[in-house]
């Protein structure tokens, strides 16, 4: 089973390196992003907990124009009843999350380390804790637009339903990881944020859980 | 194929419960010490009273609404709150500020006021011969 999802992770990085659709997607929408908001604080001073806010809009929005294509792509080529004979659900779901997390995690890197160096009042004091709210909460939101991705493949208009359908289910999780960010540009301890981190986590365990058992009716149409 | 399901419901809904109680919790500690609030260098919620002697400022123009508060034991510090002074501020028994201490002010977010109550209770002797 993990050797065909690991195929099909690799079928499509190779896919997505040919065409570079969510690439070319995401790295416009972050600098266009990022550019618009530097352009419009100007010289102003803002606060940490702003920062915090907007490098998390970023991140739900960029997410919102990439993720969607490991389904979508599928339904459109028309290889989408290829993949029901040759794989399990679990097995196809496990390959299309693998292919998002790794998409996820490139992009927030790059947004993070953008933010990092672009923005005076996002300093990171407490690295271990930013960097745990960080990879917990980037699970959460690729396992989420991933089963939100295969639900909205099948619908017609892709575009507008996606970012719709996301935001209650995200929204938990970005509330959290906003003031998760916070904390650590604050240089709180883990014990402050304890509270918070464990909200993500369940969270996590939550849309994995329910993905998988979900996928199956999803999948089978 | 069953048990695949029931498992996956348990887990969902147990951690589903956890999240909920969690969200219900806050970080903000409530603290009447105030020795400790200007040591602390984050957010907190500070209880105490207002002190009547030392009137309050409230400047209109920039709508900064300035008192000082004292703790049980007596330490007094100044809050400054950015907005207009909360109706029942003057009959308050004792005030609650949310916010930090910082540069020898307490900023404050947020001030609750806790009222006297209306209804108070009258003794119980009073209330037998009162005839209504």
């Amino acid at each position: 089973m993990s050797s065909k999802a690991y195929a099909l992770y690799k079928k499509d990085f190779y896919s997505e390196l040919r065409t570079r659709y969510a690439i070319n997607a995401l790295v416009m929408f972050i600098i266009v992003a990022i550019s618009v908001i530097l352009f419009s604080i100007g010289n102003e001073k803002i606060t940490q907990s702003l920062t915090s806010g907007l490098f998390w809009v970023v991140i739900f929005f960029s997410a919102m124009s990439g993720l969607a294509r490991a389904f979508v792509s599928e339904e459109e080529r028309g290889t989408s009843l290829t993949l029901h004979l040759i794989a399990a659900p679990s097995t196809i779901f496990s390959g299309k999350l693998l292919f998002n997390l790794i998409l996820v995690f490139c992009m927030n890197i790059i947004i993070a380390i953008l933010y990092a160096a672009l923005f005076d009042s996002f300093i990171i004091k407490n690295f271990a804790l930013f960097i745990v709210s960080f990879v917990l909460g980037n699970v959460g939101l690729a396992t989420a637009s991933t089963i939100i991705a295969a639900i909205i493949s099948k619908a017609g208009a892709k575009g507008t339903l996606y970012p719709v359908l996301s935001f209650p289910i995200l929204l938990p999780l970005i509330l959290t990881a906003v003031q998760l960010t916070l904390l650590a540009n604050q240089g709180a301890s883990f014990g402050d944020a304890k509270f918070e981190l464990a909200i993500v986590f369940c969270y996590d365990v939550i849309m994995l859980t329910g993905s998988y058992l979900l996928f199956d009716f999803v999948w089978k149409d | 194929m069953r048990n695949k399901y029931l498992f996956g419901g348990f887990i969902i809904v147990l951690f589903l419960g956890f999240m909920v109680y969690l969200f219900t919790q806050s970080n903000i500690k409530y603290e009447s010490n105030f020795v400790k609030v200007m040591k602390e260098e984050k957010v907190v919620r500070a209880t105490g009273s207002w002190v009547r002697e030392k009137n309050y400022i409230m400047d209109t123009q920039n709508r900064i609404f300035s008192f000082y508060m004292a703790d049980e034991n007596g330490h007094e510090m100044k809050v400054i709150y950015n907005g207009s002074m909360p109706n029942n501020f003057e009959s308050a028994k004792s005030v609650v500020v949310t916010g930090e201490y910082k540069d020898g002010f307490f900023h404050a977010s947020s001030i609750l006021t806790k009222c006297p109550s209306k209804y108070e209770g009258q003794d119980v002797q009073n209330m037998k011969t009162s005839k209504l």
